[in-house]
C-alpha cells in the first residue's frame, strides 16, 4: 500500500488560506466611514431629537402639538396649497420634459442639439436668479406687460404674487432633471421596438400609450418623485414669487420660525413635510431598487 | 407578387443602394445575400416602408405602394434583434397587430393561440420575453408577423445573433412553415449558407448593387461577376494576360479563346483535378472536413491553390502534385466573359498557342 502523506491540520498542505475579502470589506468600511458618520451626526441625530421634542410638552409626551397642526384651518390651508402646487408643477414639469426626451430620442441633428442644450440650461441658474428674472419679466410693468401693450393689450393681470408665479418658475426649474432621467429611460427603448409596431400597423398615439409609456414607467416615477420632492421644499421661488397667502410650507415654517418666534410650531410643521417627502422618498427607492433588480 | 423596380437610397451623399431591381412571386423565398454594408438591410426597409427611397418604386400585387406608410402596408418585418415589447406577455406580442387592427378580443385569442401552436410555442403564451431563450424570442417574433398574415414577409438577418446549431434547426422550420403557409417572403443574411439553404432565388447585392439573381444552385455555377463569383462559395483566382488565346494559369500554359488582354480566371477547389500535365504544386496543408478533404497547394511561383477532394485521395503533406482546372471562369473588369469546360488542352511552355 503506498504511503498517503496526512496533512498536519484542517488545511491541506500547499494552500493557505486568503484573508484578503476581510481587508477588502474593512477597506469598503473605512471609505464610507465618513459620509456614514456625517449623515449619522449631522442629520439623522438632529432629525431624531427634533422629532422627540415635537412630542414633548411641559416634560409629558404629547401629540398635542400635532392635534393643533391638523386642526388649524390655515395650516391645512398652507399644506394643501404646497402638496397641490408640487403636484401640479410636477405633473407640469414632467408632461413638457417627457415631450422634449421624446423629441430628443427620435430626432438628430443642430436643432435637436440645440433644444437639449436649452433644456438643460436652468439646471445652471439659481433659484434666486430664475426668481428676480421671473420678477423683472412677468411682474407690473415687467417686459411681458409692456411688449402686450405695444401691441395694443392693456388687460394684463400679472402672475406675480399670484399660485401662477412660483408655478411658472417651477415649471422652468424643473425641465433638466426628468429630461436627463427620461431620455436615459428612453434610450434604453430600441428603434426597433418602435419600427416594429409602426411596421404592425400601429400610428404614434398607440406607440406613445402601448409600447413608450409602459416601458418608461420606472424613469416617469423616478422623475416624479424628484421633482415633487425638490418642490414641496422649496424655498427661494415661493418666497420670491408666491402669494402671501396661503403660503408654501417652507415659507410658513420660516415665518412661524423668524416672525413669530414659535419654534415648536415651526419643527411640527417640518416633521409634518419630512414625513411626506420620506413616503415619496420611500417609493423612489423602491423603484430605483427594482429597477437595479432588473438590470441584474 | 412584389416588384422593386430601380430602387436607389443615399445616405448624406453616400449611396446605400444603387437602382437595385428584382421580382419576387406569389409564395417565393428570396433571399437578399451581401457582405455587411451592401444595402441588403436598406432596401428590406426601403419594401417595408421604415425607410424612403430617393428614386424607384415598390409594388405589391400590382399596387405602387413607394409613398405609402410602414403601417399601412401589407408586409410585416421579423428584426435581427427580435424586438420584442419586454413589457408584454408572449400572447401580448402576438396579439398586438391584431388589436391595431381592432379585432374582437375572442378573435385576437383564438388566432394568437393557433400561431403560437403553429410555431410550437403554445405554451409559453404567458411567459414574458425575457423569460425565453434566444430561438423561442426569434419565433415569437415570427408569430407576430405571421398571425396579421401579411402578403409578404420580410426577415432582417433574424438568426444571425444564434448560436449555429439552433441557427440550421430555425431555418429548417421557417423553410417548411413558409412552404405550409406559401408565405412570399423576402429573408436578408449574409451567410452563404444560410441563403443556399433557404433561398428558392438568390439575389446578390455588393456596394448597393443588386450583382446578380438567380436560383442558388445556377449562382454557384454560373456567377455573372466576379463578385459573386468570390461571394459564394470558395474560388482559386488567378490574375493572369491573355496573349494570343493563351494563358498562364500557375505556371502551366492554357488555351483559352477569349480576346487579349488582363483577365481573372476563378476556378472552384471541387473543380481541380490530378493530372500529368497539370500546373506543379506542393501540398502545404490537408484539412479532414469528414465527406471531403480539403488540400491547400502552393505554386512555383508562390501562389497558393486550394483542392477538396474525396478523403481517399487526399495526398501526403510535402508531395508535388500537378493539377488542371475542371471548370475555369473568366472575369474582367468584374464581368464575366467566357466560361472553359475540361478538358482544358494544356500546352507545353513556348509552344505555339
Amino acid at each position: 500500500m503506498p504511503d498517503v502523506a496526512k496533512p498536519s491540520g484542517g488545511v491541506a498542505p500547499g494552500y493557505t488560506l486568503s484573508t484578503g475579502l476581510g481587508s477588502q470589506a474593512l477597506a469598503g468600511l473605512a471609505l464610507v466611514a465618513l459620509p456614514v458618520g456625517l449623515l449619522v451626526t449631522l442629520t439623522l441625530l438632529p432629525t431624531v431629537r427634533m422629532v422627540a421634542a415635537t412630542f414633548l410638552v411641559e416634560g409629558h409626551l404629547s401629540a398635542e402639538r400635532y392635534f393643533a397642526f391638523f386642526n388649524d384651518a390655515y395650516t391645512m390651508a398652507n399644506l394643501r396649497y404646497t402638496l397641490e402646487m408640487g403636484l401640479v408643477s410636477a405633473i407640469a414639469a414632467l408632461s413638457v420634459s417627457f415631450g422634449i426626451a421624446l423629441y430628443l430620442r427620435f430626432s438628430a441633428g443642430r436643432i435637436a442639439t440645440m433644444i437639449h442644450g436649452l433644456s438643460l440650461f436652468p439646471l445652471f441658474v439659481p433659484s434666486i436668479i430664475i426668481s428676480y428674472a421671473l420678477v423683472r419679466f412677468l411682474g407690473p410693468n415687467g417686459l411681458f406687460q409692456l411688449l402686450l401693450e405695444q401691441v395694443g393689450f392693456t388687460q394684463y393681470r400679472t402672475p406675480y404674487l399670484t399660485p401662477v408665479g412660483p408655478f411658472l418658475a417651477f415649471l422652468w426649474e424643473n425641465i433638466p432633471l426628468p429630461v436627463l432621467v427620461l431620455s436615459a429611460g428612453l434610450s434604453q427603448v430600441s428603434d426597433h421596438a418602435v419600427e416594429a409596431a409602426r411596421d404592425l400597423g400601429a400610428k404614434a398615439p398607440r406607440i406613445l400609450w402601448e409600447i413608450l409609456l409602459p416601458q418608461m414607467r420606472r424613469s416617469l416615477l423616478i422623475a416624479f418623485a424628484l421633482i415633487f420632492m425638490g418642490i414641496i421644499g422649496a424655498f427661494t421661488v415661493p418666497y420670491m414669487l408666491g402669494p402671501p397667502a396661503p403660503e408654501m410650507m417652507s415659507v410658513f415654517m420660516q415665518r412661524t420660525l423668524g416672525n413669530l418666534h414659535d419654534p415648536a410650531s415651526a419643527q411640527v410643521q417640518a416633521v409634518v413635510l419630512m414625513v411626506i417627502s420620506s413616503i415619496v422618498g420611500g417609493f423612489y427607492i423602491a423603484t430605483m431598487a427594482k429597477s437595479s433588480a432588473g438590470a441584474r | 407578387m412584389l416588384q422593386i423596380d430601380a430602387i436607389t437610397k443615399t445616405y448624406q451623399g453616400t449611396p446605400a443602394v444603387r437602382d437595385a431591381s428584382f421580382t419576387v412571386a406569389r409564395g417565393e423565398l428570396v433571399c437578399l445575400l451581401g457582405p455587411s454594408g451592401c444595402g441588403k438591410s436598406t432596401l428590406l426597409r426601403i419594401i417595408s416602408g421604415l425607410t424612403d427611397c430617393d428614386s424607384g418604386s415598390v409594388r405589391i400585387e400590382g399596387v405602387d405602394m413607394t409613398a405609402t406608410q410602414a403601417n399601412r402596408r401589407p408586409t410585416a418585418m421579423v428584426f435581427q434583434s427580435h424586438a420584442l415589447w419586454s413589457h408584454m406577455s408572449v400572447a401580448q406580442n402576438v396579439g398586438f397587430g391584431l388589436r391595431v387592427r381592432g379585432l374582437p378580443k375572442a378573435e385576437i385569442a383564438a388566432k394568437t393561440a393557433a400561431v403560437l401552436d403553429l410555431v410550437g410555442l403554445q405554451a409559453f403564451a404567458k411567459r414574458l420575453p425575457a423569460e425565453l431563450s434566444g430561438g423561442q424570442a426569434q419565433r415569437v417574433a415570427l408569430a407576430r408577423c405571421l398571425v396579421v398574415e401579411p402578403k409578404v414577409l420580410l426577415m432582417d438577418e433574424p438568426f444571425s445573433a444564434l448560436d449555429a446549431h439552433l441557427r440550421k434547426g430555425l431555418r429548417e422550420e421557417l423553410k417548411a412553415l413558409q412552404g405550409r403557409l406559401d408565405l412570399t417572403t423576402i429573408f436578408v443574411t449574409h451567410d452563404q449558407e444560410e441563403a443556399m439553404e433557404l433561398a428558392d432565388r438568390i439575389v446578390v447585392m455588393q456596394g448597393g448593387r443588386v450583382e446578380q439573381v438567380g436560383p442558388p444552385g445556377v449562382l454557384y455555377q454560373n456567377p455573372s461577376t466576379l463578385g459573386v463569383a468570390q461571394f459564394i462559395g470558395a474560388m482559386n483566382t488567378c490574375t493572369t494576360t491573355l496573349r494570343q488565346g493563351a494563358a498562364d494559369w500557375y505556371g502551366l500554359d492554357l488555351r483559352l479563346p477569349l480576346p487579349d488582354g488582363e483577365v481573372a480566371l476563378l476556378c472552384r477547389p471541387e473543380d481541380v483535378y490530378p493530372d500529368a500535365k497539370g500546373a506543379a504544386a506542393r501540398v502545404t496543408r490537408v484539412i479532414d472536413l469528414g465527406p471531403v478533404t480539403k488540400v491547400t497547394l502552393m505554386t512555383e511561383a508562390g501562389d497558393l491553390l486550394t483542392w477538396t477532394c474525396p478523403r481517399d485521395q487526399a495526398p501526403d503533406l510535402g508531395r508535388v502534385l500537378t493539377l488542371l482546372p475542371r471548370r475555369l471562369h473568366a472575369f474582367r473588369n468584374g464581368a464575366l466573359i467566357g466560361l472553359a469546360q475540361s478538358p482544358l488542352p494544356a500546352q507545353t511552355a513556348g509552344a505555339p498557342a
